[in-house]
């Protein structure tokens, strides 16, 4: 008797180990394609990335250890320190034009009681319109001659014509318009939906201790919404730092290399001039100054959501 | 049509209430407000339809001094003879292709994956989240060694430049799609699965059975967003397919405005229209979709 019903759970294991194989294997054969595009798309190219830069490259395959030489060439080029302070002006003047814009827009759109609906969708077009035609649509704008749509303004103040992104002045900020125009109504949304999901009874709180407009502004909604905007302005950050097809798209880095960045300058690097060890010396520098960005992203993200 | 004036003395929520509104100084605000928004739209809208008329001009027309914003005449005309100076249908149909590659990839593969992290955790399957979640944060080393890998595709030894794939490959790895549809299939009832189970389901029968019909809303959304970035992607397209017949239309656009040595300045313009119509046209069916799905993606996004 003893036997048999030793033999029956030891069954009843082997059966129960084989049906939590067979469950935990059709699982991962489902999830195995997905793995494999992302070690090939994500991972593996983050990883030759960083080993490929101590090497000197064949064609695409490397050929020779030569220790942190592409990076002495990268930083030892005479532009390199212009082309990261051009990036940096990239994020400067995002933060001032990008950045309080849509939270303003938001602001007031989040007190509307008529045409709400007209002003959200009105102000989100622009990020239907793709990427390329918006670059060509403003340099349409800030075309030089009469032909442009600034110097027709400027026209009938009687100014001008001026010259806009061939002015080494002018090219970043303009650029930075452009891309802010193109991102504002994602942030927008973003911020409208963070300030709806604030709890009225805490305006109602201020209104009782006298609290007036800017009042309510600066106690109830700044706070509440501090934290999106800390997130939402390092995000920009990253994401202008690594600013590379419109550069290209609208000036081609020019006037004489006054809105070239880091990354267009990668692009160069890699398809232009067919130096890939270079671009990814150069890729790897941006990698980690990103990834102290990300960082304190990721480290703030973990504190407001707490 | 209610009044306004009814619609401030129903205001309970926001900065400033019924109460509030009933002063002229808060009206006086409210009207500033209105009219700042009003100015934030214009600029949204006009630099586009500034484009969209513009094309319509003749050159002398866009030359002259003084200007004209409004052409004098629309030169409907002048919409076909673009269209076909520059063959742009070939275009069309090779965006088409992305698009339908890359949405099949985008559904499936970030749709299973996210599957799999929710409803079925198969033991170590923790590995696999934590390698999604931080591609999502990490930065990208330049393009270089993705292009690499394009060029040489490791274990197959197979050259993806010239065809459409490394496009579909990279939207089969997204990141942010696969945390969505996980935080989606989330909501899914544990019990609906176990009962199909039961009910002799495999894994992927209960996907195809039981999740796929309980998904539309979300498939729906990131369809439309899959569909819009893959129409606008330039970079990657640009790379692998550059000077080829089988660019897309934002790479096409990129070659016109660069080499076009005999592309008029309007006719660049209705060519930039016609990249513009198809996510008009999304945008105009779904916009409620688009503006639900940004909630849904929330701050994360």
């Amino acid at each position: 008797m003893k036997k048999t019903a030793g033999q029956g759970a030891e069954k009843k294991n082997a059966g129960k180990f084989f049906e939590s194989f067979k469950a935990n294997f059709s699982g991962w054969m489902l999830i195995v394609p997905s793995l494999i595009l992302f070690i090939l798309i994500v991972w593996r190219p983050i990883v030759i990335g960083i080993s490929y830069s101590f090497f000197e490259l064949r064609g695409v395959t490397p050929a020779e250890f030569v220790g942190l030489e592409n990076f002495r060439q990268v930083l030892a080029d005479t532009n390199f320190i212009k082309t990261l302070l051009n990036t940096v002006k990239y994020v400067f003047w995002s933060l001032i034009i990008g950045f309080p814009m849509p939270f303003i827009a938001a602001l007031m759109l989040n007190e509307m009681v008529n045409c709400k609906g007209y002003f959200k969708v009105a102000m989100y077009l622009p990020v239907v319109i793709p990427g390329m035609a918006t670059c060509l649509i403003w340099k349409m704008i800030y075309m030089d001659g009469g032909g442009g749509f600034l110097n027709m303004l400027l026209y009938f103040f009687g100014i001008g014509p001026l010259n806009w992104l061939s002015n080494a002045n002018l090219t970043i900020p303009l650029i930075v318009i452009m891309m802010s125009w193109h991102g504002f109504g994602t942030t927008l949304i973003m911020y409208l939906a963070t300030m709806q999901s604030i709890n009225q009874e805490l305006y109602e709180a201020a209104r009782l201790d006298g609290a007036g407009f800017w009042g309510r502004i600066r106690h109830v909604l700044i706070p509440h919404m501090s934290g999106t905007m800390l997130l939402l302005g390092i995000r920009q950050i990253i994401s202008v730092f690594q600013v590379t097809e419109q550069p290209l798209v609208m000036t081609d880095g020019g006037p004489n290399g006054a809105s070239t960045t880091l990354g267009l300058t990668g692009y160069n690097y890699a398809f232009r001039y067919g130096q890939y060890d270079k671009a990814m010396a150069l890729g790897v520098i941006s990698f980690l100054i990103l990834l102290v960005l990300t960082f304190i992203y990721f480290y703030l993200d973990k504190k407001t959501q707490n | 049509m209610k009044k306004i004036s009814e619609r401030f003395s129903e205001k309970t929520n926001g900065l400033l209430n019924f109460a509030d509104l009933k002063k002229t100084r808060f009206k006086a605000l409210y009207w500033i407000m209105f009219a700042l928004l009003m100015n934030f739209t214009l600029a949204c809208v006009v630099p586009t339809i500034w484009v969209l008329s513009s094309g319509l001009k003749t050159t002398e027309e866009m030359y002259r001094i003084p200007p004209t914003i409004i052409p004098e005449v629309f030169r409907w005309e002048q919409i076909p003879i673009a269209w076909n100076k520059i063959s742009f249908g070939k275009n069309f149909l090779n965006s088409l292709w992305i698009i339908l590659g890359c949405l099949l990839f985008d559904i499936t593969f970030n749709g299973l994956a996210g599957y799999v992290l929710s409803r079925i955790k198969p033991k170590g399957s923790a590995i696999v989240e934590t390698l999604v979640f931080w591609s999502m944060l990490l930065p990208t080393i330049s393009m270089v060694p993705l292009y690499i890998t394009f060029v040489d595709v490791p274990l197959i030894h197979v050259n993806l430049l010239g065809t459409f794939t490394p496009m579909w490959l990279i939207a089969g790895a997204n990141a942010f799609n696969v945390l969505l549809f996980r935080s989606f299939f989330n909501g899914i009832p544990m019990s609906y699965v176990e009962a199909a189970r039961i009910d002799g389901c495999s894994n992927l029968g209960i996907f195809r059975r039981i999740i796929l019909p309980l998904s539309k809303p979300i498939i729906m959304v990131v369809s439309i967003f899959s569909i819009t970035s893959s129409w606008s992607s330039f970079m990657w397209p640009y790379l692998v397919l550059g000077s080829t017949d089988k660019v897309p239309v934002a790479v096409r656009l990129y070659e016109l405005s660069t080499k076009g040595t005999t592309i008029q300045d309007n006719e660049m313009m209705i060519i930039t229209t016609f990249s513009i119509i198809p996510p008009l046209i999304m945008y105009m069916i779904f916009s409620k979709q688009i503006m639900g799905g940004l909630d849904m993606s929330g701050i994360k996004g």
